[in-house]
């Protein structure tokens, strides 16, 4: 009984794990045919020969590595930026006292109840009157300070027990010193986690760095591989092996980091 | 405290905070009211444009596109209901000691954080009418005779869009289902085991009723994602008709396609309207210690 139980069990398992990585097999398999294959019909699911060829031939086709340098660019400098900004605001609004801190916290919430998708025409106006269209700066500064990030930090500075500060108080130590030296460290946990969330969500962006970006040269990875599945529509080995090429940071930066990850996912969600 | 010690506490305050908070000023705030005046405008950013009032308003209600990207967001909140379903069921199966349950929670998680783009890249191709996997299995197997028209029949291109949408989010729910059933008591479900009761009557008169909360996170959180959906359906179905898109592929296309920007501006105020309902739920959850972050 407990066998046939483990046996359904893990029939169901294998199933979704042919579901979910069943398309990017596929995904590979296609970035290794030949255009002859890709037109074949049945479809094969092997290349008949690996056509490692398509690689370098993507790259070539369009700008890659322009695209790559610019998505490592805005990626970087955002979570940098991200990681920076929310560790310095959520210190005043978890520990100090000030006037107005309360209508502070409230804005802050306020702003993550709007979702990006809403205000993105005004923003684009704004950036467009700072002169900051179709620039990588146009992408990166609007998101650099993010609610959310603000919000999550100031968690971690409020689990922090209050005696730590009060005793180096005592001791004469000045705000921004403990700050620096006793609070600070202690929410590198969650500053990781918020660095790891913002940089798989900054990569994988895309309506904002389209809406901002008009020339190629500026393109992040994301945007070039959207303007390639209508120029390189016929060639679809192509598109795939850009695809491929895009996905492998993402994935290497997530498995070496899952439980940094993971962890992230389930501090924003309450857990 | 002294009042010496107050007053530098003050400073550091306002030297912490000046910087992000002007960033978040210019880039959030200012957004925020500006779709509302912009929404009164017509206005094309090379040309300007005028006060209008409420002509954009009164545009949208003649505007069967925009009824019909309104009616479309509404049909795509049904994932919401079918990824609480699946993802809890996985979550359930690798909650148990099986081996090799961490490959499994590996493999499930990571269309998460694959960029949308490159998963809708995939999803094309799977869903491509002539050359296409899916197709190609479907008709082998006898289940249909003729090739489907995936991509290109409404309201069939939705729900294709609708599959790829609740295949990414599976791994992301999942995880919140796991820590969510960490944290329920086992008393009971062991009471239940004692009563002989089987594992579906379990799971459904014990398990999910203390779940509870953690449903509501779930549903909160892909509903907000369902209504803000635009990567998808711009990388599956860029040529299809405006009146088979979703609220924010119609507003994106009318203001950076059509640089209708008024016009796109009135969609995007009835957008947050949508999300309004959704979002205020979301921050009193957050007061709470609750949920906020969906890709």
């Amino acid at each position: 009984m407990e066998l046939l139980r483990k046996m359904l069990l893990y029939s169901v398992l294998s199933l979704v794990a042919v579901i979910m990585a069943g398309p990017f097999l596929w995904l590979l398999s296609t970035s290794l045919k030949s255009t002859g294959e890709i037109f074949a019909w049945p479809p094969s699911l092997f290349p008949a020969e690996l056509k490692l060829a398509n690689y370098p031939a993507a790259w070539n086709a369009v700008p890659f590595g322009t695209y790559f340098i610019n998505s490592i660019i805005v990626t970087l400098t955002t979570v940098l930026l991200t990681v920076g900004f929310a560790a310095l605001a959520a210190f005043p609004l978890a520990r100090l006292n000030f006037p107005g801190r309360s209508i502070a916290v409230g804005m802050v919430l306020a702003t993550l109840i709007i979702p990006q998708e809403v205000i993105v025409i005004p923003l684009y106006t704004t950036v467009l009157h700072l002169g900051l269209a179709d620039t990588l700066a146009g992408v990166i500064l609007p998101f650099s300070v993010s609610a959310f990030g603000v919000f999550l930090l100031r968690q971690a500075y409020l689990a922090i027990p209050r005696e730590l500060e009060e005793a180096a108080a005592i001791d004469g130590a000045s705000t921004i010193r403990i700050w620096w030296s006793i609070l600070l460290p202690l929410v590198k946990p969650a500053a990781a986690a918020l660095a790891i969330l913002s940089f798989i969500g900054t990569w994988g962006d895309f309506l904002w760095p389209l809406i901002v970006l008009r020339s190629q040269e500026h393109y992040t990875l994301q945007v070039g591989l959207s303007t390639m599945i209508q120029s390189f529509a016929a060639n679809y080995r192509l598109v795939a092996a850009g695809a491929v090429i895009a996905t492998v940071p993402v994935i290497i930066v997530f498995l070496a980091m899952q439980k940094t990850f993971v962890r992230g996912i389930l501090m924003g969600s309450g857990k | 405290m002294t009042s010496a010690r107050k007053r530098a506490q003050r400073r550091t305050a306002y030297l912490f905070l000046f910087l992000p908070a002007a960033l978040l000023g210019a880039f959030a705030f200012y957004p925020m009211v500006g779709v509302f005046i912009l929404s009164l405008r017509h206005y094309n950013p090379l040309t300007g444009g005028d006060f209008v009032g409420a002509a954009n308003y009164a545009r949208l209600f003649a505007d069967p596109n925009f009824w019909w990207s309104l009616l479309n967001s509404v049909i795509y909140l049904a994932v919401t209901p079918i990824l609480i379903i699946l993802s809890l069921g996985v979550a359930m199966i690798l909650r148990e000691r099986l081996k090799g349950r961490d490959f499994f929670r590996t493999l499930y998680f990571v269309p998460v954080v694959t960029p949308i783009v490159i998963i809708g890249i995939t999803w094309r191709w799977i869903f491509h009418e002539d050359l296409g996997l899916l197709n190609y299995i479907l008709v082998e197997s006898g289940i249909v005779t003729h090739k489907v028209h995936w991509l290109t029949s409404y309201p069939l291109n939705l729900l294709s869009t609708m599959v790829v949408t609740i295949w990414r989010g599976i791994g992301y729910y999942m995880i919140i289902f796991l820590a969510g059933l960490t944290m329920i008591p086992t008393e009971l479900e062991e009471a239940a085991i004692l009563d002989g009761a089987s594992w579906l009557k379990r799971t459904i008169h014990v398990t999910v009723p203390l779940l509870k909360p953690t449903i509501i996170t779930v549903f909160i959180l892909s509903s907000i994602a369902a209504v803000k959906v635009f990567t998808e359906i711009y990388v599956i179905l860029p040529g299809a008709p405006s009146s088979n898109k979703t609220l924010v592929a119609y507003m994106y296309q009318t203001a950076f396609e059509q640089f209708d920007m008024g016009y796109a501006s009135a969609i995007g105020v009835l957008l947050f309207l949508f999300t309004l309902v959704f979002s205020y739920f979301n921050m009193r959850l957050l007061e709470r210690g609750g949920a906020s972050w969906s890709y």
